[in-house]
């Protein structure tokens, strides 16, 4: 036994002196901690994502409280014969249903909504009538075609209730128990299942509520089916690297250690395990073998090179204190990066479970350190070693050793084409990342051929949508929303939500009373409409429950009538789609309901799946700024250089843009899953670039001869350790490609992009650039000359640089996120900006003056109308004075595709023709006017496609605070087509009108000034009076006067016909 | 309950009924008196003789009845101190009794131009009175634009809005799903003004006057102008839609061609010549689409019976019989700020030609036009060449025109002939002129 003369030897000496304690000690506490795992509680709910005590989840639970609201599970039945269903078959259907799920446990009787329970208002003689539309039983085809006839004069049912072509209706089941929604969701399918269905009828069950509960457990059940299956693809992978049992067993135990550690913690400290928390078992699998697959190889080079040492126990201990003296190092200086790694999702990320997976990775990991360097080293002195055949004398000498070895002479051989296909290889994956969106929608997590994924699909592509967002209005006093004010309001609100395509439908309390108010006149359909009378509406909802239940109301509006919720059906409710909306709706019902009388909020499930979702972007980011810059700094203190840590970045950065670019051109989604990847890539990545940075360190320092001979080791033994560890870490992960659940595949596939990018750049572009660079912190200081030195230095200057600049970046997106609320981003006003209500049809008079430069004066009086049809505009204008120009009319058909030119068609008096007229140039100059055809096309509006926007701070126009808002054209093509370079608009938030915008051309001179002055409230509408334009190189400007502005008159379709212009007016 | 409703509801229509009696109220709120002063000067470059030096006023009266029926009046009083366009006073044997121009004397006239009511019956837009009425997608170039006569006072210098001769006509415009069916009734019979020998721009082309062999007599009977105020007048109709950003349209109108025929007659004592109006169908159609900065548009039609004089003298009538397809094809281009391209080909061909013609059976024209826009559109000039492809004769037109002030235009204008004699446009090759002219609207 060889004396120890070293620290980390004498440390070795001492934990294989007491081989049997340790063992037992490890046991023990594998054991104790193992013991706490099942009391560990399981929470694979959505709402897990978002903090307990965030305002949102607190209002929702509020609202449920008062409105008894809760995700439903939706049962479809389908008909497509020519009845739909409305024939006795299908009604029967629906009534069985009905009564089945009622009876079940966590089914709310009261809160199932289908044709069988709801009921029919009607006029009679003396007001109206509420009875079922069931009663009496739809038994005969008559009853059915009675029932459609009802459903036909009843617009609150269509599309929310019955499809707006009669050929489905719904069950909607509410549930006691938001936890229990996966096994109600598989009761309702046995009832189907046993359900007799006549033929012709389909029934599809979906909702909200099945598919929030049932994903967690979708996903959580085939995990718990794949982690132990990765578990053994990795024990395989050590039973080829060393085909010995303790090869294979010994690392399984620290693997053990680890995982009880890890959950352990978890549980006693009472987090709860996840649905993501299930990649967290793969990734620790990974890391515990990674560590040993280390020492081991170690161990048997050891054991090869003195054969004679393993037949004693004290010969034993001697390979163990060798190979740990020789391995603890890279193994500590690994942990410590990849906890570092992980740090940056703990710190990073906004989600509680992602802060939670960073946090016990990172505890997972050090106890994996902790195993290796005490449990193995006793273990391997207690038990006898077997040699490895694969290990030999001198070195590893087996096809992957002498592969590996091929690769590395040929990659020192050409090291510039090696880092010229690198950079290609980056370059490849910057232009992938930057086709990575940002999207999440639950629904997008089942297979396409999962019956709840068809349900959803079939049921929202014909019902109105089985998505909610709910607006809850307050007012403070009993009765209040009996005022027709308060209930217009809510109606315009229906109105102004219900213009997003995506949003399908509407039902809040205004339409029963327009429905009442119908009723008791006769059914007359021009009575489908709020009354005046705040008496008579109170009388409605009296005579409703002569007749009625009046807790038909509850969802719509409280016991005292002061609070009412108005929900909105969504056929789909994913990420981009709610950033683009509710921004505006929140804007709207901030402007609308915001005073002591009436408030309104949003509320409902898409309410909280907004406010988690959003914040996946930002995290990303941060966490993966985080993460790198805790590694650089973690790998920068190992090897005391701060380009050693740059250098150790490399594989890492690259593996991160393989992913990027496989997401980026697969079309693979930044979502929940996926966003996390970058962390865990470049926690377990690193452990590649710092062992072989740390090799390539001991092989240059002790060895002798040029770079390539020195370095010749590096590739079968480090390397051959490396190729398994990646080995173990790929085909783990592959197992989870293997799933059924497109989370898992995704989640599985990138990261072992990720490892495999890794390993194959640390072999490969780190021994190339340490010879291409020959930095200092490699050589022995007697080998380092004035050159190496000056480049090292020039290179650690580099990097430093970059370090500080990222490190900068990081707290300048922390910063941005503290500030948002004081200035809000660029996007966010521009959304606001372009969601100010302008009313959805305007007449007025305009007086264009045109000034040149010498002061010389044009005026032209005309009448301009304007109106909306769903999202296209149209707009018209006729000149009406001076008489030489009478009767010129202008007619814009504005599309909302910015693909699709508008339609524009000019009447000339003198032809006393319609003349077609091109619209592709959207920076010519309307009508001799310093506006373009963009600038009068979108009015106070803001083509957010065009520009890049930035927030630049705020500034005083006419005594009004304002935001600067910078934007400018994505691309020079967009910059010629608007004809300018940079607009700078000073957007007041008060009104949401930019009151001074500059314009500057390509070249960025100075080009225009418009300002919006006289802005008056009409109708409820911010309007600018007075439009100032001032063209900075002609010296021309152009006043636009707007009078007798009136949104509230109905402007005829026939307007906007192309004979109206013939007829002038 | 329903006691309690009533009221309400009758209160508020109350308030609805009284709010709309209060505009209706305002009555002379609702005319509108417009219109536009102008004065022209043009002389002819050949010999340095004015052509005309007018003075036009053009009074537009308004008259809302209410929100949909409005009346328009327009009326015109010209005066022209050289009288060489018209000489004297015009027989006006072409013209309607009830779309005569009144002349106060040989060198002041008044014409009632238009007047129409326009009302609405549910969706059917309805025009009755004297109007115009534009059909086609052509510039300058008459296929389809038959419906109004024309004035050749000053050949086609003029522009078609003055030269057009508004006819009392019913025009019904009725909507048929995404479409539009314009139906037409013209029962006034009155065809295009051709100025008699003697004046500034007389036609004397072959292809229009037809030859006598010199040295023999000639009578000339008088105007055979159809009278029949129902069988005589002129019907149209006209189905539009605007589709896949297609405007489509199809035309008929059976109608009285506007130009008379012109036959002799040979006896022994010489030749007579009689002029009268034939009726042809015409059937046709119109397109026009924008393709980024190109509008394509175009127009074709099928008269079936047309008739030319032949240029055989021993002809029994000196004209022909045919059927005649003629169509425009042009496209407008606005790819350069400012600027407006436009190119078109007309060309017209005989179903049925006869030998002896004096036109081609084929006959082509072309046009070109170039206008840009200065200052703000304060400034436009223009360039407009229009040329017979078959003849090789045309004419070419520049005009620049600036707004003074809002409703000061001051114009200035050359017109150049140019080509063989016996050309439509050639014809008028020593009639070459400049123009000033100024405009003002009230």
């Amino acid at each position: 036994m060889s004396t120890a003369t070293t620290n980390p030897a004498r440390f070795f000496e001492f934990v294989t002196a007491w081989p049997k304690t340790i063992l037992a000690l490890s046991l023990l506490a594998i054991a104790g901690l193992a013991s706490f795992v099942p009391q560990i509680h399981k929470d694979t709910s959505s709402d897990a994502f978002i903090s307990p005590d965030d305002p949102v989840v607190l209002y929702r639970d509020h609202v449920r409280d008062v409105f008894g609201l809760e995700d439903p599970i939706v049962v479809a039945v389908i008909n497509d014969g020519p009845q739909g269903v409305f024939n006795p078959e299908s009604l029967r259907l629906v009534d069985e249903l009905t009564q089945a799920i009622a009876k079940l446990p966590n089914a709310d009787p009261d809160r199932i909504t289908s044709l069988a329970t709801e009921s029919n208002i009607v006029g009679t003689y003396d007001g109206m009538e509420v009875s079922d539309f069931f009663d009496p039983y739809p038994d005969t085809q008559s009853r059915a075609d009675e029932i459609r006839a009802a459903i036909s004069d009843f617009p609150l049912y269509q599309g929310a209730l019955v499809a707006r072509d009669g050929n489905a209706t719904l069950i909607v089941a509410e549930l006691l128990d938001q936890d229990a929604a996966q096994s109600t969701y598989d009761e309702i399918l046995a009832i189907v299942a046993e359900a007799s269905i006549p033929p012709g009828n389909e029934v599809h069950v979906a909702g909200e509520g099945a598919i929030s509960g049932y994903l967690a457990t979708y996903i959580d059940r085939d995990a718990t089916r794949l982690n132990p299956l990765a578990a053994v693809v990795i024990t395989l992978v050590l039973l080829i690297a060393f085909r010995t049992f303790a090869g294979a067993m010994l690392p399984n135990v620290i693997v053990l250690g680890t995982l009880a550690a890890t959950f352990g913690s978890m549980a006693a400290f009472g987090v709860s395990f996840y649905v993501i928390t299930n990649g967290l078992a793969t990734i620790l699998i990974g890391i515990a073998v990674a560590d040993s697959i280390h020492i081991m190889s170690q161990v048997y080079e050891e054991r090869a090179r003195d054969p004679s040492l393993s037949s004693c126990r004290s010969g034993r201990r001697e390979i163990a204190i060798r190979a740990l003296t020789r391995m603890w190092k890279p193994v500590t200086l690994t942990t410590i990066t990849t906890i570092a790694g992980f740090a940056g999702l703990w710190f990073g990320a906004a989600m509680p479970p992602m802060k939670f997976f960073g946090m016990f990775a990172a505890v997972g990991v050090a106890a994996a350190w902790v195993y290796s360097i005490f449990f193995l080293p006793a273990a391997l002195t207690l038990f006898p070693l077997k040699a490895s055949k694969l290990f030999r004398a001198t070195n590893v000498n087996d096809g992957y050793g002498s592969a590996l070895q091929r690769v590395g002479a040929k990659v020192l051989k050409w090291p510039r084409l090696t880092l010229g296909i690198a950079a290609i290889i980056a370059a490849v994956g910057i232009g992938g990342a930057s086709l990575v969106i940002v999207q999440e929608s639950q629904i997008e997590n089942f297979q396409t051929d999962e019956p709840i994924y068809l349900a959803d699909k079939e049921i929202n592509r014909r019902m109105d949508g089985t998505y909610f967002l709910d607006i809850v209005v307050e007012t403070h006093e009993p009765e209040a929303l009996f005022r027709p004010d308060h209930l217009r309001r809510i109606e315009a609100l229906q109105s102004f939500v219900e213009r997003f395509p995506a949003v399908r439908g509407s039902t809040s309390v205004v339409d029963y009373i327009k429905q009442m108010h119908k009723a008791v006149n006769e059914n007359r359909d021009e009575f489908y409409s709020i009354p005046d009378d705040e008496f008579l509406i109170a009388q409605l909802f009296l005579l409703y429950s002569a007749s009625g239940d009046p807790d038909d109301f509850e969802e719509e509006i409280d016991t005292d009538y002061s609070q009412a919720n108005v929900r909105f059906n969504l056929a789909v409710a994913d990420y981009q789609l709610l950033t683009e909306i509710v921004p505006i709706i929140q804007d709207y019902v901030e402007q609308e309901f915001n005073n002591d009388e009436i408030r309104a909020n949003l509320s409902g499930r898409v309410m909280v799946n907004y406010t988690w979702l959003k914040t996946i972007g930002d995290g990303h980011v941060r966490s993966l700024l985080l993460s790198l810059v805790f590694v650089w700094v973690a790998a920068a203190v190992v090897f005391r250089s701060v380009l050693a840590g740059a250098l150790s970045l490399v594989p890492v950065v690259m593996s991160l843009l393989a992913v990027y670019a496989v997401m980026g051109f697969s079309g693979i989604w930044l979502g929940v899953g996926t966003s996390m990847f970058a962390a865990i890539a470049i926690g377990l990545g690193i452990d590649f670039a710092i062992h072989t940075l740390d090799r390539m360190k001991e092989l240059i320092m002790n060895r002798q001869g040029d770079y390539d001979e020195r370095l010749a080791d590096l590739f079968p033994s480090t390397g051959r350790a490396l190729f398994f560890n990646f080995a173990a870490l790929a085909l783990g992960f592959t197992v989870l490609t293997t799933s059924e659940v497109p989370p898992l595949i995704r989640f599985g596939m990138l990261v072992a992009v990720a490892v495999s990018t890794s390993f194959v750049a640390s072999m490969t572009v780190l021994p190339v650039i340490g010879k291409l660079l020959k930095p200092a912190f490699l050589y022995p200081q007697t080998e380092v000359d004035g050159a190496n030195r000056r480049a090292s230095s020039l290179a650690s200057a580099g990097s430093t640089a970059a370090l500080i600049a990222v490190v900068f970046i990081v707290f300048a997106s922390f910063a941005n996120a503290e500030t948002a609320a004081g200035l809000p981003a660029g996007d966010e006003i521009v959304a606001q900006l372009n969601a100010r209500n302008d009313g959805q049809q305007v007449t007025r008079n305009l007086k264009m003056e045109l000034i040149d430069r010498r002061g010389k004066s044009r005026v032209r009086d005309t009448i301009a109308y304007r109106r909306y049809y769903g999202e296209e505009k149209r707009t018209v204008l006729f000149y009406v004075a001076p008489g030489n120009v009478k009767g010129t009319g202008f007619l814009t058909y504005d599309y909302p595709d910015p693909e699709s030119d508008d339609d524009q068609w000019l009447y000339l008096p003198a032809l006393r023709k319609v003349r077609r007229i091109s619209a592709s140039d959207r920076g010519d100059y309307f009508l001799g006017t310093d506006f373009t055809y963009e600038d009068i096309k979108k009015e106070t509006r803001i083509a957010a496609e065009d520009y890049v926007f930035s927030t630049l701070g705020t500034a005083e126009v006419d005594s009004h605070m304002t935001y600067l808002l910078e934007g400018v054209p994505v691309d020079r093509e967009t910059a010629k087509e608007l004809g300018y370079g940079r607009v700078l608009w000073h957007v007041d938030p008060e009104i949401w009108i930019s009151r001074k915008t500059e314009m500057w051309d390509v070249n960025d001179n100075p080009l225009k000034t418009v300002t919006n002055e006289n802005i008056e409230n009409i109708q409820g509408i911010w309007t600018s009076l007075k439009l100032t334009a001032v063209n900075h190189k002609t010296g021309h400007s152009t006043i636009f006067t707007f009078a007798e502005v009136d949104y509230s008159a109905e402007v005829d379709d026939n307007m906007f016909e192309q004979r109206a212009l013939r007829r002038g007016r | 309950m329903l006691k309690s409703i009533i009221p309400a509801i009758l209160a508020s229509s109350l308030v609805v009924a009284s709010d709309g009696d209060a505009k209706a109220g305002d009555f002379t709120e609702n005319i509108e008196l417009s219109g536009v002063a102008e004065s022209e000067l043009a002389i002819g470059t050949n010999d340095g003789e004015a052509q005309k030096a007018e003075f036009v006023l053009t009074p537009e009266i308004n008259l809302a009845l209410s929100g949909s029926t409005r009346i328009t009046v327009i009326g015109r009083l010209r005066g022209d101190i050289v009288d060489e366009l018209e000489p004297g006073q015009p027989a006006q044997d072409n013209r309607s009794e009830f779309s005569k121009r009144w002349f106060v004397s040989d060198h002041m006239e008044l014409e009632l131009r238009e007047t129409y009511v326009d009302t609405e019956i549910g969706n059917t837009f309805l025009r009755i009175g004297k109007q115009q009425v534009v059909w086609g997608q052509a510039d300058g170039l008459k296929v389809l634009d038959v419906i109004n006569p024309q004035s050749f006072r000053e050949f086609i210098l003029d522009d078609f809005e003055d030269s057009r001769i508004p006819l009392w006509t019913v025009n019904a415009e009725i909507p048929i799903g995404g479409a539009f069916l314009q139906l037409l009734w013209i029962p006034d019979n009155t065809y295009d003004d051709i100025p008699e020998a003697g004046a500034v721009f007389a036609f004397t082309s072959p292809l229009i006057v037809p030859e006598i062999p010199p040295g023999v007599p000639v009578i000339i009977a008088p105007l055979d102008r159809p009278g029949d105020f129902v069988g005589d007048s002129d019907v149209g109709a006209k189905l539009s839609t605007f589709a896949g950003g297609w405007d489509l349209s199809l035309n008929y109108a059976y109608h009285y061609f506007d130009r008379p025929v012109t036959r002799r007659e040979i006896s022994p004592t010489g030749i007579t010549v009689r002029q009268n109006y034939e009726r042809t169908h015409l059937i046709g159609g119109t397109f026009s689409n924008v393709f980024g900065d190109f509008t394509l548009r175009g127009e074709a039609g099928y008269s079936s019976d047309r008739y030319f004089p032949v240029s055989d003298i021993t002809d029994e009538d000196g004209v022909s019989h045919s059927g005649e397809l003629a169509y425009v094809l042009g496209v407008d281009y606005q790819g350069w700020r400012d600027w407006f391209v436009s190119a078109q080909v007309f060309q017209s061909i005989l179903t049925d030609p006869d030998p002896g013609l004096v036109r081609d059976a084929t006959e082509s024209t072309a046009t070109l036009l170039a206008r840009r826009d200065f200052m703000n559109e304060a400034l436009q000039g223009e360039l407009l060449l229009i040329h017979s492809l078959s003849r090789g004769d045309g004419v070419l037109q520049a005009s620049v025109k600036y707004e003074w002030r809002s409703n000061i235009r001051l114009t200035a204008g050359a017109d150049i002939f140019y080509g063989t004699p016996l050309g439509l446009f050639g014809q008028f090759e020593d009639k070459d002129r400049i123009s000033f002219g100024i405009e003002i609207g009230f």
